[in-house]
């Protein structure tokens, strides 16, 4: 296929945390609100001045400072966040907001309060740190529109002078749904035949919205989106069709490893995925816009610290009705190794997608950066992909 | 007379008492001090572990 | 650097002076019990007999002896008199019988627990009638939405307690195999063992199967949340008993989590109540807040006397204790008051006539961090080898707030906070959740309320909350001047750390930081690695 026009521009932003264009935005005047979770509500922190943007710490080497701090014991991410902020990585940050949801992420957080990573040069900085919902009731949601309050509205408005009214939510939401029906077009092309995108276009691009500024990012977004649309894909067939699962993947090249292997990655259910982080929020006009936001996100959140049952097994239909609706051959469940909540997560769904919607299923961990673990990874995607083939062909499908 | 055959009586039950609490206490308390129930219990331990292992489990996930 | 007065026994010990050479490691139990003088070593001879007539009362009813063959778990209780034993190390006069009261109540109290398991278990007793009304709760879990439920007619059995949590203080093999299971099954080794381990014993079914519901709870850590589902999975799918997970805020230092913590509550004691048919009796439950107050009390000034230069209830025995009546019993059980008091005047007793229980104490520790089930008798030893005395634990500085005890309309309404406030602050989560302000700030509090100079910190290695914090406890406590012992150890998987490895991290900093000699050198090693 020809190169996307944008693919290197989107892939440049993604080589550092503190990118060209979030230097625009705070030029811009803008206030940058960075999160560690897709737990908080993103558009909340996209009012008026405010941009978010989610940490991530792309080519990470050396995590030694954060291992002392954190011993090697807590996940990579969480080191790697840490020690970003230690090296000033993200100085750019006007405030941190963080929900209390794993330990480890929120330890990292704790850690970057504590060391003053940030915020040296603002009197206005602030750290906060939020509860999030664990079901999906009226309760939870009046628990999360009170957190979101307290601890995201309150102090943008009072640090930062930020809109925080129900006209300035529904106009974020609005943008939010833009950058997200962008996405989720781009997406529909992976469900095709022959797609006229990889899996590792698609994550790049969609990555790219979470850790730039969308107001930056939205043109050229949309200017690709028709750039597929007229793309002629390649003649020659994917080996398999994968759907990948699990803890946060802002390491485009786990992807590019999968699909070297011949395993299109046609959907992904991850955070700094798109499911369900680019499901766009339907607003009505009765109910006020920050309720039916935090409804939202947990109606959609299917992250593994929700506890009740419905939400546990719901997980695991989620991903079997996307396997589905992307035609995967097979799921692979994946870890970023230390994680609690998707150890467990890993071994219960990758037992049931295989025992009660019959994919078959591949089970990993991984290291944060995946580049240091390249060899151990692609054998196991290879036997994998082999073993669907081989799967398709006693079917008497074509393999 | 009577009285004395009473005491006597008596006297035996009441050795025989005695007898029997100093016998257990002998023998419980060399149990006790030689530590034999755990030594007996350990010895018995690797049987019982071969038991369970024998022991067939419905493993569900 | 802080220092502390030494603080020397005039008194020889009575008996034997090293308790700790008597391991036989062929036998992997003690070659004998130990001398404790004429008149202790009486006592604990009647408390031997004391516990082998409750064991002998359990096991001639004939389904507890069906259900031991059952259940891999029950080995462990062979060797009850065994871990008895490692409570009492070294141990004399009043701190004796404050670790004999106070752990063979909880002995009594697992026994009878396993008792009820087996009762209902559909497996071994069968009594329908009964299970209809029993609730299984987790193992880490305060059962403070059960204060106002009848307990001769709603039954609380927290499953989890006899089949793991107690059952590896006595012996410390007995978890291996769950955790093997749980890991062929998919779990990696490096989440906390406990949960793990919890989850292993659901997938090799062998938990008990009884009741007519469950609550489950966010205890202390996301291993324990997630462990939750693949337990509640096989209740509800393969055994019919219907889940309800009590979801409990993190933050609970945050008064914006209060009415959502609360309203958890209300929604579990329905749940309850429609499972079990039974109604929620406030008369009971403001009778069980009274006692909650009353245990409140007693732990304070318990911990008052620890904070002199003569401690007496500490060591395992204490934070075990606490743990069955602070979050196992939740002032449901009236049996409680009674030892309660009987601790406390031991321990004023012992106060009063300056005991020690080593040659000297020349340090004051906190003891933070969450204690290994399988070397339970460290802080006895710590104390006896050199001279280091553990004031208190993490898992003992639990509320200190006393919650409304007298039946009004507003106090209802209250009542339902409180009971949110003990579940959301339940043992060891009130300090690793929260913010570190509860688990680094307050250390530093305790530090200087109790006196302590050293902090011996246990490093579980699967605990990310406490490991997460790592570097500040490092550079906190050299900014305050206090020393800090790191001992790793994983909770209940002696094959990583194995005993002397955890007490050998002690020896080194004590000879290497310290530079001491110990108050008894035959006490530095123990062959007691193989031992039960």
């Amino acid at each position: 296929m020809r190169d996307l026009k944008y693919l290197q521009y989107f892939e440049d932003l993604l080589q550092q945390a503190n990118n060209a264009l979030i230097t625009q935005a705070k030029a811009d005047g803008k206030v940058i609100a960075a999160y560690t979770c897709e737990n908080v509500p993103e558009p909340l922190l996209n009012l008026d001045r405010a941009v978010s943007i989610r940490l991530s710490a792309p080519n990470t080497g050396s995590i030694d400072i954060a291992t002392y701090y954190m011993t090697n014991l807590l996940c990579e991410p969480s080191r790697a966040l840490l020690e970003r902020a230690i090296e000033g990585g993200f100085n750019f940050a006007d405030c941190v907001i963080t929900p209390d949801g794993c330990t480890m992420m929120n330890r990292c957080v704790e850690n970057m309060e504590l060391l003053k990573t940030m915020g040296k040069d603002n009197p206005n900085f602030f750290h906060e740190y939020m509860e999030i919902a664990f079901k999906n009731t009226e309760d939870d949601v009046d628990l999360a529109v009170l957190q979101c309050a307290n601890h995201v509205l309150t102090p943008l408005r009072e640090k930062y002078g930020i809109d925080i009214s129900d006209a300035a939510i529904r106009k974020a939401v609005d943008e939010h749904n833009r950058v997200c029906r962008v996405i989720r077009a781009i997406s529909e092309f992976r469900k095709e035949e022959h797609p006229r995108l990889t899996g590792y276009e698609f994550h790049v691009l969609c990555l790219a919205t979470y850790v730039c500024p969308k107001y930056l990012i939205i043109d050229k977004l949309e200017e690709t989106l028709e750039e597929i649309r007229t793309r002629e894909p390649d003649d020659k067939p994917w080996r398999a069709r994968v759907l990948v699962v699990g803890s946060e993947t802002d390491d485009s090249g786990f992807i590019k490893l999968i699909e070297e292997q011949g395993a299109f990655v046609c959907c992904d259910r991850f955070c700094f995925g798109s499911y369900p982080g680019r499901v766009p929020i339907e607003l009505n006009d009765t109910e006020d816009a920050l309720r039916q936001v935090c409804r939202h996100y947990i109606t959609h959140c299917h992250c593994p610290r929700m506890m009740s049952m419905d939400k546990v097994y719901g997980r695991k239909k989620y991903v079997a009705d996307l396997a589905k609706e992307y035609r995967a051959d097979g799921v692979i469940y994946q870890q970023v190794k230390f994680c609690d909540p998707w150890a467990y997560e890993r071994m219960l769904g990758s037992s049931m997608l295989h025992q009660d919607y019959g994919f078959p299923v591949l089970s990993v961990d991984r290291p944060y950066n995946v580049s240091s673990s390249v060899g151990q990874l692609r054998t196991r995607v290879q036997a994998f992909v082999e073993s669907i083939e081989i799967k398709k062909i006693q079917r008497g499908e074509n393999a | 007379m009577c009285k004395c055959k009473l005491f006597n009586v008596l006297l035996k039950v009441l050795l025989r008492l005695l007898a029997v609490v100093l016998g257990f206490f002998v023998v419980t308390f060399t149990v006790y001090f030689f530590n034999l129930d755990m030594k007996a219990t350990a010895l018995l331990a690797p049987w019982l572990e071969k038991w369970y292992d024998h022991l067939e489990h419905n493993q569900y996930l | 650097m802080k220092t502390v007065e030494k603080v020397v026994n005039p008194v020889r010990r009575a008996g034997e002076q090293s308790p700790g050479k008597i391991y036989d490691e062929k036998l992997k139990v003690r070659a004998r019990r130990e001398w404790r003088g004429v008149k202790d070593t009486f006592y604990d001879y009647t408390r031997w007999l004391y516990l082998m007539s409750v064991l002998g009362r359990f096991i001639i009813v004939p389904r507890n002896v069906k259900g031991f063959f059952r259940y891999r778990w029950m080995m462990s209780y062979l060797f009850v008199p065994h871990g008895m034993d490692k409570f009492t190390v070294g141990l004399r006069d009043e701190a004796l019988r404050i670790a004999h009261t106070s752990f063979n109540f909880v002995i009594a109290d697992v026994t009878q627990a396993i008792a009820n398991c087996f009762r209902g278990d559909r497996r071994v007793g069968n009594d329908k009638a009964y299970s209809d009304k029993c609730v299984i709760t987790d193992e880490n879990s305060m059962v403070t939405f059960m204060m106002g439920f009848d307990k001769e007619k709603v039954h609380t059995i927290l499953r989890e307690v006899p089949t793991m949590f107690a059952s590896n203080i006595f012996h410390q093999f007995n978890v291996m195999h769950y955790l093997d299971v749980a890991q062929q099954n998919g779990i990696p080794g490096d989440v906390c063992p406990m949960p793990e381990a919890e989850a292993g014993i659901s997938i090799d079914d062998d938990f008990c199967v009884l009741g007519c519901c469950a609550v489950q709870n966010n205890t202390t850590c996301d291993g324990s949340l997630m462990g939750n589902g693949i337990i509640a999975k096989r209740l509800e799918r393969e055994y019919g008993i219907p889940t309800f997970q009590l979801a409990t805020p993190l933050r609970h230092k945050e008064p914006d989590v209060m009415d959502y913590a609360a309203n958890e509550i209300k929604k579990a004691i329905s749940f309850v109540e429609e499972h079990t048919g039974e109604k929620w009796d406030w008369d009971m439950y403001f009778a069980a807040a009274k006692r909650v107050n009353y245990a409140t009390k007693c732990r304070i000034a318990q911990m008052e006397i620890n904070s002199t230069p003569y401690p007496q209830f500490f060591g395992a025995a204490f934070s075990l204790y606490n743990d069955t009546n602070y979050m196992g019993n939740s002032g449901r059980d009236p049996q409680f008051l009674k030892i309660d008091r009987k601790l406390l005047d031991l321990a004023e007793r012992g106060y009063k006539a300056k005991r020690m229980y080593a040659k000297e104490y020349r340090h004051r520790a906190i003891v933070w961090g969450v204690q290994p089930q399988y070397v339970i008798d460290m802080l006895y030893w710590l104390v006896q080898c050199w001279g280091v005395m553990p004031l208190t634990d993490m898992l003992s500085v639990i509320n200190t707030d006393m919650i409304a005890e007298e039946d009004t309309p507003e106090n209802r309404e209250q009542a339902y906070r409180d009971m949110a406030m003990l579940n959301m602050e339940m043992i060891m989560r009130n300090h690793t959740h929260g913010g570190f302000k509860v688990l680094v700030d307050d250390l530093w509090e305790l530090c200087e309320q109790m006196n302590a100079d050293i902090v011996m910190m246990w490093e579980h290695m699967s605990c990310k909350a406490l490991t997460g914090m790592h570097g500040q406890f490092e550079e906190q406590a050299r900014e305050r001047g206090i020393h800090i012992m790191w001992v790793s150890h994983d909770l209940c998987d002696p094959r990583v750390f194995t005993r002397q490895a955890i007490r050998d991290q002690v020896n080194s900093y004590m000879r290497t930081v310290m530079r001491e000699e110990p108050l008894d050198p035959s006490l530095e090693i123990i062959p007691d690695n193989e031992a039960y």
